[in-house]
């Protein structure tokens, strides 16, 4: 069991390639720590995608660590690293990527069904979360929500197992400006009000007034290929 | 939420395709069930119509003609056997049960069966199962007549109605279409006196006289032909007219034994007479099944190869629907689904649709079934009573779900296959 202490995310010396000739990335050391937040901004195709992807272990780095809550998330291999991921690591994506046919409700239990919280508990914590959210229509399909209201079942979602850590893809690229400050605003809150660490990644400069920690990824890469 | 309630609400959101591939599934299934089950019915129903008798002598060809023409009544008897032959079979063992019939003669196409009353008193068209009236009584004197059910149906003859007989298969004069070689006899006009309950064999479509009146009209024929016009009575009869076409014949036995031990003894004594054919009914029955047995397993063949299409068709279902569902797929991944789980949730989801289609096809059998045979008892008389036996619909059940299953692994491998970070990107 990691301590309060151990940093939500440690990144050391990860390197990653994308076939022979493709795209490279190499990435110093980098550390958040429980409940911090981030901003990762890069140009499309820097490899913003990808070092979430190998963040969540759903790609495998050619050298380096990454650990979350203080697992060494490579280490992991099969089942394993995918119910470590579906306990610890919280995602947001640019279009949300709610199961269809699926209640609001029902997307965020299906995160609970691969969390250890007891079962009898799974309802509540649904229910509260979305309703902290805004989420009235607690029964009503994905595909009947609005944009915005799917954004925060996309947040309940990702908070749901009580992850150390979120990761947010573009969570702002589908949305208008004054949406894109209010989705950043609930995904932020959401986060702080559950003690998970934060890492959004964007192209959007415009959303680093809103983060005290940012860094450019392209100045963090070191190396980058033609990969898009 | 569990993993069946994802695999349902997924089935459900793919509603229209999920509905008719079940469908599909279902009507293979049903249609395999119907034939396994109709196969029962029709040996039931051949083995109704042998009834408790434990042999047939005839002069047919064969023992199965001599069965399908004495009991079925497919076509009339051509030699017939001589009152001298009948004496002699009856005084050369204590038969439990000695009935001659003489088949040849017909009512508008139905087969009419001249015999004595000790037909309705111990031959029993179904084994354990007496002749039963819905009206009247047996013939006691010439010239009477008792309605097979179908017959009394499609006639619409009633009680103390009166016809007249053709000599030969041909129709009456009532109905159309004469054989060239039949003759009615008009002069002798029979009376109804009873109508039979339904037997569900094809006694049902046969008219039952005694035998005197039959010889009386062939002494007239015998008349005729020697140009001599007169009205026949029993006191005209000659050896040469008292003929009949089969004999059925019981062995004394226990009630519940339908074989005795002393029958195939008196079966193979009986066989030394190269005269006569003799027929263990049952065992004839058997024949003819094992006859059409395979015509049998090529219906059998093409209601599995349907079966078999439907799974294709589950394959051709679940891989069309793969190309949306690989989202869905590395979304569950990133919840934290391993590749086992998307696998079983993707191979139960292909079981669901075989357990659903069997499921309603037992249904659809069971009540395809039901209207068949009230469509059957109520055109043709015929009681098939055709019922799902359960081991088959057990049987079949579970061999759509194994074939759903299997047609489901291929699904179930993309879906494992399935690179998580590619289908994660915005679509467009």
């Amino acid at each position: 069991m990691a301590s309060e202490s151990t940093p939500a995310l440690e990144i050391a010396r990860l390197h990653f390639r994308y076939g022979e000739q493709g795209f490279e990335l190499q990435l110093p050391d980098l550390t958040l720590a429980r409940g911090e937040e981030m901003l990762l901004v890069g140009r499309s195709g820097c490899g913003k995608s990808t070092l979430l992807q190998l963040i969540a272990g759903l790609m495998d780095p050619v050298s380096g660590t990454v650990k979350v809550a203080g697992q060494d998330i490579h280490a992991l291999a099969g089942a394993a690293r995918d119910r470590f991921r579906g306990r610890s690591i919280g995602m947001v994506f640019q279009t949300f990527n709610l199961l269809q046919g699926f209640t609001a409700r029902e997307n965020v239990l299906v995160a609970l069904l691969m969390s250890d919280l007891p079962k009898s508990e799974w309802e509540q914590r649904a229910e509260s979360l979305l309703r902290s959210l805004g989420i009235e229509r607690l029964d009503a399909l994905a595909e009947e929500l609005s944009v915005g209201q799917q954004q925060r079942v996309a947040v309940a979602r990702a908070l749901a197992c009580r992850p150390a850590l979120v990761l947010a893809d573009e969570p702002t690229a589908s949305l208008d400006p004054e949406n894109a400050l209010n989705a950043v605003r609930v995904l932020r809150d959401a986060c702080r009000e559950q003690g998970a660490a934060l890492l959004v990644v964007s192209h959007d400069p415009s959303l680093e007034s809103h983060f005290a920690r940012r860094e450019r990824l392209d100045h963090l890469v070191t190396r980058e290929g033609a990969h898009a | 939420m569990s993993d069946l309630a994802i695999v349902l609400r997924s089935l459900r959101t793919r509603g229209f395709s999920t509905a008719v591939v079940v469908l599909l599934v279902a009507i293979s299934a049903g249609l395999l069930l119907a034939i396994l089950s109709l196969r029962n019915a029709g040996e039931r129903a051949f083995e109704r119509g042998t009834g408790n008798a434990h042999m047939l002598v005839s002069k047919d060809g064969s023992p199965l003609v001599s069965v399908l023409n004495g009991l079925f009544y497919a076509n009339p008897p051509k030699a017939p056997i001589a009152y001298a032959e009948l004496a002699t079979l009856r005084a050369s063992f204590p038969w439990a049960m000695f009935v001659p019939t003489a088949v040849g003669d017909s009512y508008r196409g139905f087969p009419v069966v001249a015999t004595t009353g000790e037909f309705f008193l111990k031959f029993e068209p179904v084994l354990g199962e007496p002749w039963a009236f819905t009206e009247g009584r047996r013939f006691e004197r010439n010239f009477e007549v008792v309605l097979g059910a179908s017959v009394a149906r499609e006639t619409g003859l009633r009680m103390g109605a009166e016809l007249v007989l053709t000599h030969g298969s041909g129709k009456s004069r009532e109905g159309s279409g004469e054989a060239e070689h039949a003759h009615v006899h008009e002069e002798y006009k029979y009376t109804v006196v009873g109508i039979l309950a339904p037997t569900g064999s094809p006694h049902d479509r046969a008219l039952f006289t005694d035998l005197e009146s039959t010889w009386i009209l062939h002494a007239h024929d015998r008349f005729e032909r020697e140009g001599k016009h007169k009205t026949v009575t029993t006191d005209d009869l000659v050896e040469e007219d008292r003929v009949v076409t089969g004999v059925l014949l019981r062995l004394p036995s226990r009630e519940a034994s339908s074989a005795p031990p002393a029958l195939v003894a008196q079966y193979d004594r009986l066989r030394r007479d190269g005269s006569i054919t003799v027929a263990i009914p049952s065992n004839e029955v058997q024949r003819l099944f094992g006859i059409v047995k395979s015509v049998d397993v090529l219906f059998l063949a093409m209601a599995a190869a349907t079966l078999l299409s439907s799974a294709v068709a589950i394959l051709l279902s679940m891989v069309n629907s793969m190309s949306e569902r690989r989202r869905q797929v590395a979304i569950l991944r990133v919840l934290g689904a391993s590749r086992a789980r998307i696998f079983w949730l993707v191979l139960t989801e292909s079981t669901i649709v075989g357990l659903a289609g069997a499921a309603l096809g037992t249904v659809v059998c069971g009540v395809g079934l039901f209207v068949a045979t009230r469509w059957l008892i109520a055109a043709h008389g015929i009681v098939i009573a055709p019922e799902i036996d359960p081991r088959s619909a057990v049987l079949v059940a579970m061999g759509t779900t194994l074939l759903a299953a299997i047609a489901g692994i291929v699904p179930s491998v993309i879906a494992y296959r399935t690179p998580v970070a590619r289908h994660l990107r915005p679509l467009g």
